[in-house]
Parts: C-alpha cells; sequence; structure tokens
C-alpha cells in the first residue's frame, strides 16, 4: 500500500520537473562544502578555550585582568620557566611522576580485578550471583561523598593515610562497578562454545579466564584503561583527602597551589601549568583513540 | 565522569560533607574529650622539652607562602631541634574540604592556619584547643585586648590572630596620573567620593571608570552601621540590619550604577580578576593586606591607600579584621609542643622578619618589631596609623555561615549591576537566604 502510494505521488511531479540527474553530482559536492565549513565552525569554537589557554600560558600575569585576546601584548616564557622550578623546593617533575605512579596503577589494577570480578559475574553459576551483581550495580548508584568519611576513617585506622594505597586499594579491589559492569556486558555477549571447548580441553577457570576471555574482551580493556588514566590524572578529591605531603601531591593539587585567591594569585604560573598537565593526558588519548573507538564500536555491535 | 572524585563533585559534595562532618563530629568528639581530659593534666605536668615530637602542621596559600612557611620552620628547628614539623598546604576551598573530612573522621593536624569565620563551627563542636591553660608556652601579652577578642569564643581562646587588615580604599596611581586627575583624599562623605569617580570616568573616556558600586561588598553596609553604632549580625548571631535598611542602601548608588561606575558586564568578563586589578577603574575598596595582590594584577607601579568615605568621620566605624589565625586540635598529643610552635608561627622575631605582612599586618608586637615594613608594607603600616581614631571594637565572632551569606551579598550586588534583578527582589532574596543559613 505505502509503495503504491509513493509511486502515485512520484510519477505525478515527474511528468512536470525537468530531469535532476545531470544536477545530482554538484549538488552533493555542495552540501559537502557547507558540512565541511559548518564542523570547522563549529570546531572552532568548541577548540578556542584549549588554543587560548595554549597562548595565555606566554602571558605576564598581570596582564590577565587587561587583555583577554587570544594573543599576548607582551610574550614572555618567565610563567614557564617559574613552574618548571617547583613549589617550595618540589620539582615539577616530582608532580608528574605521582600523578603518573597513580594513573598507571589505576590502569594495571583495573584491568587486572574488573576483569576477574566480570568473568566470575557472567561465566560462573555461584550461588547468589543475581543478588551480588545487583548490589554491585547499586553501588554506581550511591554517591561518592557519603563514603567519604567512613572510607577516610577505615584507612586511617589502618595507618595508610598520606599513602597511595587508599587512591589505589579499590581499584585492585574491582570496586569500580562501572568497569566490571561494561566487562560482564561484554563477556556475556562472547560465545560459550569456546569456553565449552576449552573446558573439553581440559581447561579450568583460571585456564579460560587466561586464554580464552582476555584476549577476545581486548577492545573493553583498552576502554576502561583509557577510562581509568584520564579519570585518576584528573582526580582531585581522593589525593586532597588522602595524602598530606606536598612531596606526594599529584599535578591536579600542585595546580592549585599558584592560584591563591586569599593572597597573590599567579595567573600565568595557572595556565602554563595547565598546560603541561594537560600534554600526558592528550598524548595518552591520541595514541589510544583509535582503540577507544574500536572498542565503543564493536560494543555497539555485540551490545 | 561516573565514579572519579572530580572537582566539580568535590565542590558539589562540600555541602553534604559540612552536614555529615558536623553531625559525625559531635559523635567523635566525645572519644577526644575523654582522653584529653586525662591526657592533656598528665601532659602539662610531665612535658619533656626535649622530647623527640613530630607535629603536623598546615596552611593555605600560594608557593611563595610555602617557602617562607619551610623557612620559618627551619628557624624554629634551630631553636628546638627535637620537634619535627611536617608542613602541608593546599589553597582555600580544598583546605576546608580536607579539614572537614578530618573533623569528622578523626586526624585534624595539630596545628594549623585557621580563618575566624570558622570558629564558632570549629569552637563550638569542641575540636580546637583550648589556649589559655599553655600561657607558659604562647605569650598572650604582645596581643592587645581588642585582637585578643577575634580568637575568642564565649570567653575560650581557641587562635591566635597572625594579622590584620582594614577596610580602605586602593587607587591606581599610573591611572591617575595618565588622566590627570588628583587621588581621592579620603575619608570624606560618600557624595564626594562618588563626584571623584565620576571625574575619573569622565577622563577616562569609556577606557577607564573611577571604580566600581562599592554596595556589593557587605562591609561597605557594616561601615554604615557601625557609624549608627550597629553591626553586620549581633551577638546572639541574628542579622543586625532590617530590610528597609538594605533596600536603602543598594538604592544609593542607583544614579552611581548608571554611568559612573565600570558596568558589571565588563567586570565579568575578566573574573576572576577584580574591576581595579585588570586596569578597568581607578579605585576599589576592600582589605588593606589586598595590596601585594592588587600590584600583581595591574602591574601598577604604586597603588595609594586612603580612608573609605563615612558621613560620620567622628564614628569607630572601622575596624582590625583578623582573618586569619592559628589554632591547636583539641585531639593533638604534644598540647606543649603544639603550643610552642604555635607561639612561634604568631609571635616572633623571625616570623616577622620571614612574613612581613603577608599574612596581614602583624598582629603581635613581637612579629611586629620584627618585621621590616618597607615599599606597600609601610603603605598599610602608614594607612592603619593614619585611621587608628577611626577603628573600633571587632565585630562578635562571624556567625555560622557568614562566609555564604558574604558572598550571596556580593551575588545579588552582581545581578543589581547586570540589571538582572531589582532591588526589592535582591532584598527579599538575600533575606530568604539569611533565614535558611542562620536557621
Amino acid at each position: 500500500m505505502s509503495d503504491l502510494a509513493a509511486t502515485a505521488t512520484d510519477t505525478r511531479p515527474a511528468a512536470d520537473t525537468p530531469p535532476r540527474a545531470p544536477r545530482r553530482p554538484r549538488r552533493k559536492h555542495v552540501t559537502t562544502a557547507v558540512w565541511i565549513v559548518c564542523l570547522v565552525v563549529f570546531t572552532a569554537v568548541v577548540l578556542y578555550p584549549l588554543v587560548w589557554m595554549g597562548f595565555a600560558s606566554f602571558k605576564p600575569n598581570h596582564e590577565f585582568g587587561s587583555n583577554s585576546g587570544l594573543l599576548p601584548d607582551d610574550a614572555t616564557i618567565d610563567n614557564y620557566v617559574k613552574v618548571l622550578e617547583g613549589v617550595a623546593g618540589i620539582p615539577l617533575s616530582r608532580f608528574f611522576l605521582n600523578s603518573l605512579i597513580l594513573a598507571v596503577g589505576s590502569v594495571i589494577g583495573i584491568v587486572i580485578s574488573a576483569s576477574m570480578a566480570a568473568y566470575a559475574f557472567a561465566r560462573i553459576a555461584f550461588r547468589g550471583r543475581g543478588l551480588f551483581f545487583t548490589v554491585m550495580i547499586a553501588t554506581l548508584l550511591l554517591p561518592f561523598h557519603v563514603l567519604i568519611i567512613p572510607q577516610y576513617m577505615i584507612y586511617r585506622n589502618l595507618g595508610l593515610v598520606d599513602t597511595f594505597v587508599p587512591l589505589l586499594a579499590g581499584k585492585f579491589l574491582a570496586t569500580e562497578a562501572f568497569f566490571v559492569f561494561l566487562m560482564v556486558q561484554f563477556i556475556r555477549n562472547l560465545p560459550r562454545d569456546l569456553d565449552e571447548a576449552a573446558r573439553i580441553d581440559g581447561c579450568g577457570h583460571p585456564r579460560i579466564y587466561v586464554m580464552i576471555t582476555l584476549p577476545l574482551i581486548k577492545p573493553a580493556l583498552i576502554t576502561s584503561s583509557i577510562f581509568a588514566f584520564i579519570w585518576s590524572w584528573n582526580d582531585f578529591l581522593g589525593p586532597l583527602l588522602y595524602l598530606n605531603s606536598p612531596e606526594k601531591y599529584p599535578l591536579p593539587l600542585a595546580l592549585r597551589i599558584f592560584n591563591d585567591q586569599t593572597s597573590v594569585s599567579d595567573y600565568g604560573a595557572t595556565i602554563a601549568v595547565s598546560v603541561l598537565a594537560l600534554l600526558p593526558v592528550l598524548l595518552f588519548f591520541m595514541i589510544f583513540q583509535r582503540f577507544l573507538v574500536e572498542g565503543v564500536a564493536t560494543q555497539g555491535l555485540k551490545g | 565522569m561516573v565514579r572519579t572524585f572530580t572537582r566539580r563533585s568535590a565542590m558539589a559534595g562540600a555541602g553534604v560533607l559540612a552536614t555529615a562532618a558536623l553531625v559525625l563530629s559531635a559523635c567523635g568528639s566525645d572519644d577526644s574529650n575523654d582522653g584529653d581530659a586525662g591526657g592533656g593534666d598528665s601532659a602539662a605536668q610531665g612535658f619533656d622539652p626535649n622530647e623527640e615530637v613530630t607535629l603536623n602542621f598546615t596552611w593555605w596559600g600560594n608557593d611563595d607562602r610555602a617557602e617562607r612557611y619551610n623557612q620559618l620552620i627551619e628557624a624554629f628547628n634551630e631553636e628546638y631541634p627535637n620537634i619535627t614539623i611536617n608542613g602541608t598546604f593546599t589553597d582555600f576551598p580544598a583546605y576546608w574540604e580536607k579539614r572537614q573530612t578530618e573533623a569528622a573522621g578523626g586526624g585534624l593536624p595539630d596545628v594549623w592556619q585557621f580563618s575566624d569565620s570558622y570558629l564558632r563551627q570549629y569552637g563550638e563542636s569542641d575540636l580546637l584547643l583550648d589556649l589559655g591553660p599553655y600561657d607558659e608556652h604562647i605569650d598572650f601579652s604582645a596581643f592587645d585586648d581588642g585582637l585578643l577578642q577575634t580568637g575568642q569564643l564565649e570567653g575560650t581562646q581557641y587562635s591566635l590572630p597572625t594579622g590584620y587588615s582594614a577596610w580602605a580604599v586602593f587607587q591606581n596611581d599610573d591611572l591617575l596620573t595618565e588622566l590627570g586627575v588628583e587621588p581621592y583624599e579620603g575619608g570624606t562623605d560618600h557624595a564626594t567620593y562618588v563626584d571623584w569617580m565620576a571625574d575619573v570616568t569622565d577622563a577616562g573616556d569609556g577606557s577607564v571608570y573611577g571604580g566600581s558600586d562599592y554596595t556589593q561588598r557587605i562591609q561597605g553596609l557594616e561601615i554604615i552601621l557601625r557609624q549608627q553604632g550597629k553591626n553586620l549580625y549581633t551577638e546572639d548571631g541574628q542579622l543586625g540590619f532590617t530590610e528597609d535598611e538594605l533596600r536603602d542602601y543598594w538604592n544609593s548608588t542607583a544614579d552611581v550604577r548608571d554611568g559612573v561606575t565600570v558596568p558589571q558586564s565588563q567586570l565579568e568578563e575578566i573574573m576572576p580578576i577584580s574591576g581595579f586589578g585588570g586596569n578597568l577603574t581607578a579605585s576599589e575598596m576592600s582589605w588593606s593586606n589586598f595590596i601585594g595582590g592588587y600590584l600583581a594584577d595591574s602591574g601598577a607601579s604604586s597603588i595609594t591607600i586612603a580612608a573609605p568615605p563615612t558621613e560620620n568621620p567622628d564614628a569607630k566605624d572601622l575596624y582590625r579584621q583578623a582573618g586569619l589565625q592559628m589554632a591547636i586540635s583539641k585531639s593533638t598529643e604534644h598540647p606543649e609542643a603544639a603550643a610552642l610552635f604555635l607561639d612561634f608561627v604568631v609571635n616572633s622575631e623571625q616570623a616577622g622578619e620571614i612574613f612581613g605582612t603577608t599574612l596581614g599586618f602583624p598582629a603581635s608586637s613581637t612579629k611586629l618589631a620584627g618585621a621590616t615594613l618597607e615599599g606597600p608594607d609601610a603603605q598599610v603600616a602608614d594607612y592603619l596609623d593614619s585611621v587608628a581614631d577611626r577603628i573600633g571594637d571587632a565585630p562578635p565572632v562571624p556567625v555560622d555561615g557568614y562566609g555564604s551569606l558574604e558572598q550571596t551579598f556580593w551575588d545579588l550586588g552582581k545581578a543589581i549591576g547586570l540589571g538582572a534583578i531589582s532591588v526589592d527582589d535582591a532584598v527579599r532574596d538575600f533575606f530568604d537566604e539569611a533565614s535558611v543559613v542562620l536557621g
């Protein structure tokens, strides 16, 4: 019926209008050009703050109030010189190193623990699996702020405040339900036949997990790694609460020392250190970006 | 995004955290009470000045302050090599988030930089050490009574000020020379100040303005109230002014906002730098210790400080604002050593020498003696001298939540400047907020 209607409406104007076929390619070109221009304009708008930040890092401090434009009037690299000297005798490289230890530690912890937990939820029929799975998902709904104080008390009583342990322990214990859930969904979509074939060949759960499951969920592992790295790199509240010694601070804490509203704020240094802090994440993302897209795409197909 | 501790979620959670912290600290403080009642007394008798002790000490501030504190700790260790000080630091908002968690979960530092706006909150929750009994280690006589009171809550000395400041009018000398306008003399009535601002705005021809709308700041209202013998808030923690008084105050500059002071939209563009710091205005009112920040932000070669306008030059409308204090946690295991260090920070000549006026104009006479007052520091000293007759008693200890009320007041003032809200609506909003905050 719809076919009939379509042909009916199609035939009538076709008689009046001249054939369109030769025009079509040109119109396509025009459309493409308009699209590209639009996209470039939008990208420029979105990227402007980042570009502004890059240029602003060369502005002397007193220019921040009077010159909000893109280019510095009086370009200087003093901001970078000052920032590289560090804070109160602690070199900037120390803060970078701390951030890196925490970020890499988080990635390792999450990849190992979340995938193991996910394997158990997806493949092992233990008693209360449904209940535990629900409870795990429920922790996603729990606001983080409810946990701050009890968690702090636990780590304090264990004498672990001012170490990296509180910031990494959770990552190694699969408490990041988001990643566990992501991997569970991924594993559930893998054909069970592979597991069963391995079982017939004599594999137990550990071997199936290592030999079969892990290689197959690589896209999910990479997605998780990227998120874990970026989240840890940008994490502010966790290090703030658990670290006391300035020489253990990661970048987000060190960054704010240059910007103190109660005395003198060095906006130039703040921006310069922000640029430096951004670079590793940017690099990490550029390198792993294609895996990220791949991972998301595969998940989309399977889910 | 979902489960990380981002900064935004940190800010969003601060409110929840503050409430939780107070509830929990109420439970927690019982234990620490018992512990201290026994421990404190016996320690006072058995204090060994040569005992090896480690103290945690924390402050907020920038890299410059961190270097100065490190120097101070070194100087302290020359006198007391047996007391190790672990110094840590963050910025101001993060500092209080961390303290809230520690207050609830235990683990407050032994000695910490403190602010009078938190005195009620931490003092009433019984988290601070009463400094009174430690007069053997802390020299209270270096402070006059008015300054001692800034760290007292119902007669108990919980903290001591490192320095103070007074409300002032700042002027950018470079801009005024450029425009050929004489500096504002200070201490006149408001109409004269407004006329002066209008002269600057005319000369500035759209690029520089005489000043910003001073009714945006609650301190302007405070001065007017103090000229009538009142304060922003009463001893029992209520607001000290009526809706009509606030309405009159905000309406008093209705004409000034229209063409004399810098348009609020221009100020929004350069946030967080103020109009004065951004060289948009030739004058601005603020606390006298802002001179360093203003010099850095504006790049001006010199800044003049003048007395704020007043309708009644004989009134004691100004006061010494001693916001920056030092306190000791009640849970400290080494109250005597902590008291020695606190004394060194607030009182020692070395502290005066190392910090100058960067923690406020030295409140203690011994610290002041050690400070070399040069350049801007000397200007602040001269200014404080010049307004000595106008300085009266400090207002009552700020009400719990004063910081947020002050900010609300400022935000509403800006909204009026933008034309986003009428004065009547702003007055209603402020009193609604105040009724929630003050309970």
